[in-house]
C-alpha cells in the first residue's frame, strides 16, 4: 500500500503537475483561438505567432527594466490595437469573399510565416530564457512544486474564469455571442458588428500575447516557440468544439493529461502522434468536437 | 466548338509549353557552361511543383484545402529510397509507389472525405502531422536523421538510360515526367469527371439531384492527387540521394500551397509557375539576406488579397482570349 502511495507521490502525481500546467498554458492560447473562430469563423494559423509576439514583447521591456508584473498588464494592452488592425486591416479584406474559410486561413498563415522570420530577423535564432519571477517551492503532501508553476495555474484558471464570465454574463460578451450568432439580426439590433469582430480578434490576440509572457519563464523565448505550441491549441479546439470555451477547457485538461500519462508509460515521444490520432478521430467521428460551437445562424 | 472551361484548359497547355521551353533552353545552357548546381535547384523545383500540382487537384477543382499533402510526399520518398536501397531500378521504385500510394490514397480519402470546408484542411493536417512524428521516432526508418545513401541509378529508358548523377540528363527526365503528371491530371480534369468536380465545389447538395454520387469523385480525385504527390516524391531521393522526415513536415505541405495560391489554383499549371517562381526568388533573396520567409510570406498575403486568381490565373484570360480568336480567321 505504501509502495502505491510513494509510487504516486514521486512519479504520477508530479507527472500530472507537468501535465496541468502545459494544460493550462494550452487552454490560454486556445481561448483565443476559439473565440476568434467561433465568432469569425476564421482559423487564425499565426495565433501561435502571436502568442511569440507577446513573449518577445516582454522579453525586449524587461531588458529595458520593467518588471515581469508590469508586463503581466501592459504586454495584452499593447496586443490589443496590434490584433485589432490585423482584424479591419488584413482579415477585413479577404472576409467577404466566397471562399472566406481558405483566404483567410491562408492569409493568417502568411502572416505566421512573416512575423516567425521577423523575430528571428531581430532577436536572433537562439532561446532566450526570462529568470523566473518567483523563485522557490512549495510542498505539499510531500510532492514538490516549483511556487512559479503554482502561480501559473491560479492566474490561468482566474483568467480562464474571467473570460468566461465576460463572454456569458456580460453585455459586452452577449453582443459577441449575438454577433456570433446571427450577424445580419445582431447588427439590426444596434450591435456594432465591425467592431465586436475586430474588438474580438483583438482580445484572442492578447490573450495569446499574455500567455506568451506568463510562458516564456518555464518554455524559454524563440522565433519558432509558437509553431510548435499552436498544434496542440490547435488539437484542443478541434476536440473541444471549435467555438466553444468550456470544450477547450474540458479538451485541453484532458489531453495534456493524456500526454502526460502517456510519456510516462509508453515514451514521450509518442504523446503527440497519440494526441494527434485522437484529434483526426475526432473529427472523423464528431467534428463539431465535444461540446460544438457557438450557436451560428 | 469548344467551352470555356476546355479553352480554358487549352491556355494551361500553352502556357506549359512555353515553360516547357524555357526548361530546354536552361538545360542547354546548363550543359554549355557546364552547370550542376542551378540544373540540381530547377530539378528541385520540378518535383515540388508536382506536389503542388496535387495540391491544386483538390484545391482548385473541387476546393478542399490539404494542409497535408506532405503525407504523400514523403510516403513516395521514403518508399523509393526503401527500393532503391534494395532494387537500384527506378521503374520498380516508381511501380511501388504508385501503387502504394494509391492504396494510401483510397484509406486517407475514406478518412478524410468525412469531413467537409475547414475541417477537412484540419483533418489533412492531423493526419500529416501523425505520419511525419512516426516517422520521426521509428529508427527503422532512421528517425530524425532519415535514410542516407540512396544510391546513385541509371533509368533504362529502352532506348536509352539515363542516370540519375547526370545533372542534365536527369533535370529533362524529370521535367518529362511532371509534364506527363500534368498531362494525366489536366486530361482526367477535363472530362466529364473534371466537370463533376468543379460542380461539387459550386454546390455539393445538387449533385445528387442531378443523379450523380458525390463520394466517388471526391475519393478519385483525392487518390489522383495522392498518386501525384507521392510520384513527386518518389523523385526525391533519386536527386538528393537521401530522404529527411522533414518532407513529411508541415513545412513541406505550406510550402505546396503557397505555391499554389500564388501561382494560380485551378489553373494547374500555376503550380509549375509558382514553383519555379518560389525556387528562383528563394535562391536569389537567399543569396542576400537568410530572412527570404519574411519576402515570401510578404508577397504570399499579397497574392491572397490582391491576386486571389494567382499568377496564372491572371495570365491565363490573356491567351484564352487569343486562342478564341484563331478559328475565325
Amino acid at each position: 500500500m505504501s509502495e502505491a502511495i510513494q509510487y504516486f507521490q514521486f512519479v504520477l502525481a508530479p507527472q500530472m503537475l507537468i501535465g496541468l500546467v502545459l494544460g493550462v498554458a494550452v487552454i490560454l492560447v486556445a481561448l483565443g483561438l476559439t473565440i476568434i473562430f467561433g465568432l469569425l469563423d476564421v482559423i487564425n494559423m499565426s495565433h501561435g505567432e502571436f502568442y511569440a509576439l507577446g513573449a518577445f514583447i516582454a522579453f525586449a521591456l524587461s531588458s529595458v527594466g520593467l518588471p515581469f508584473w508590469l508586463l503581466l498588464i501592459l504586454v495584452p494592452l499593447v496586443m490589443l490595437p496590434v490584433g485589432y488592425l490585423v482584424e479591419r486591416g488584413l482579415i477585413q479584406r479577404v472576409f467577404h469573399s466566397g471562399d472566406r474559410h481558405v483566404r483567410t486561413l491562408l492569409l493568417t498563415f502568411g502572416l505566421g510565416l512573416l512575423l516567425e522570420d521577423a523575430f528571428r530577423l531581430v532577436f536572433g535564432p537562439n532561446p532566450h530564457r526570462p529568470e523566473t519571477p518567483i523563485t522557490g517551492g512549495v510542498e505539499a503532501f510531500g510532492i514538490f512544486v516549483p511556487s512559479y508553476r503554482l502561480f501559473l495555474i491560479v492566474v490561468g484558471a482566474a483568467i480562464i474564469a474571467a473570460v468566461a464570465f465576460v463572454v456569458y454574463r456580460t453585455r459586452l460578451g452577449a453582443m459577441v455571442r449575438a454577433a456570433a450568432f446571427d450577424r445580419d439580426m445582431a447588427a439590426s439590433l444596434g450591435v456594432p458588428v465591425q467592431h465586436v469582430y475586430a474588438g474580438a480578434f483583438a482580445f484572442g490576440v492578447a490573450l495569446a500575447g499574455l500567455a506568451g509572457v506568463l510562458l516564456a519563464p518555464i518554455y524559454s523565448i524563440f522565433p519558432t516557440m509558437g509553431r510548435d505550441f499552436i498544434l496542440m491549441a490547435f488539437t484542443v479546439v478541434i476536440v473541444g468544439g471549435m467555438g466553444s470555451i468550456a470544450g477547450a477547457v474540458v479538451a485541453g485538461l484532458l489531453l495534456t493529461q493524456i500526454q502526460a500519462i502517456v510519456s510516462l508509460y509508453i515514451s514521450p515521444v509518442w504523446s503527440d502522434p497519440i494526441v494527434f490520432g485522437i484529434m483526426v478521430v475526432m473529427l472523423m467521428v464528431r467534428p463539431q468536437g465535444l461540446f460544438g460551437r457557438l450557436g451560428h445562424g | 466548338m469548344v467551352d470555356a472551361l476546355t479553352r480554358s484548359m487549352r491556355a494551361s497547355h500553352v502556357l506549359v509549353a512555353i515553360l516547357v521551353a524555357a526548361s530546354l533552353a536552361v538545360a542547354a545552357f546548363g550543359v554549355a557552361t557546364n552547370d550542376t548546381f542551378y540544373l540540381r535547384l530547377a530539378t528541385e523545383a520540378l518535383i515540388f511543383a508536382g506536389l503542388a500540382l496535387s495540391v491544386d487537384i483538390l484545391l482548385g477543382y473541387t476546393g478542399l484545402l490539404s494542409l497535408g499533402q506532405a503525407l504523400y510526399f514523403g510516403l513516395g520518398a521514403y518508399l523509393s529510397a526503401l527500393v532503391l536501397m534494395v532494387i537500384p531500378s527506378f521503374w520498380a521504385a516508381f511501380a511501388a509507389t504508385a501503387v502504394v500510394a494509391a492504396l494510401a490514397g483510397l484509406i486517407g480519402g475514406f478518412i478524410v472525405n468525412r469531413v467537409r470546408g475547414v475541417y477537412f484542411a484540419l483533418i489533412t493536417f492531423g493526419m500529416a502531422q501523425v505520419a511525419a512524428k512516426i516517422v520521426y521516432n521509428t529508427r527503422a526508418l532512421g528517425a530524425s536523421d532519415g535514410l542516407i545513401g540512396v544510391p546513385v541509378i541509371n533509368i533504362n529508358l529502352g532506348i536509352a538510360s539515363v542516370s540519375s548523377a547526370s545533372p542534365a540528363g536527369f533535370f529533362l527526365f524529370v521535367l518529362a515526367l511532371i509534364v506527363i503528371l500534368y498531362a494525366l491530371s489536366a486530361y482526367l480534369l477535363d472530362t466529364p469527371f473534371g466537370r463533376l468536380l468543379i460542380a461539387l465545389r459550386a454546390n455539393e447538395a445538387r449533385i445528387p439531384f442531378l443523379g450523380y454520387r458525390t463520394m466517388t469523385p471526391r475519393l478519385v480525385a483525392y487518390v489522383l492527387a495522392a498518386m501525384v504527390a507521392a510520384l513527386s516524391g518518389a523523385l526525391y531521393p533519386m536527386l538528393r540521394g537521401f530522404v529527411s522526415p522533414e518532407l513529411f513536415f508541415f513545412a513541406t505541405s505550406g510550402n505546396a500551397v503557397i505555391t499554389v495560391v500564388t501561382g494560380g489554383a485551378g489553373t494547374l499549371v500555376g503550380a509549375l509557375y509558382g514553383s519555379v517562381l518560389l525556387t528562383v526568388l528563394k535562391s536569389v533573396i537567399g543569396s542576400y539576406t537568410e530572412h527570404h520567409l519574411i519576402v515570401i510570406g510578404l508577397l504570399f498575403m499579397g497574392a491572397v488579397i490582391f491576386l486571389p486568381k494567382g499568377l496564372m490565373g491572371s495570365v491565363r484570360p490573356l491567351i484564352e482570349r487569343m486562342l478564341a480568336r484563331e478559328p475565325k480567321q
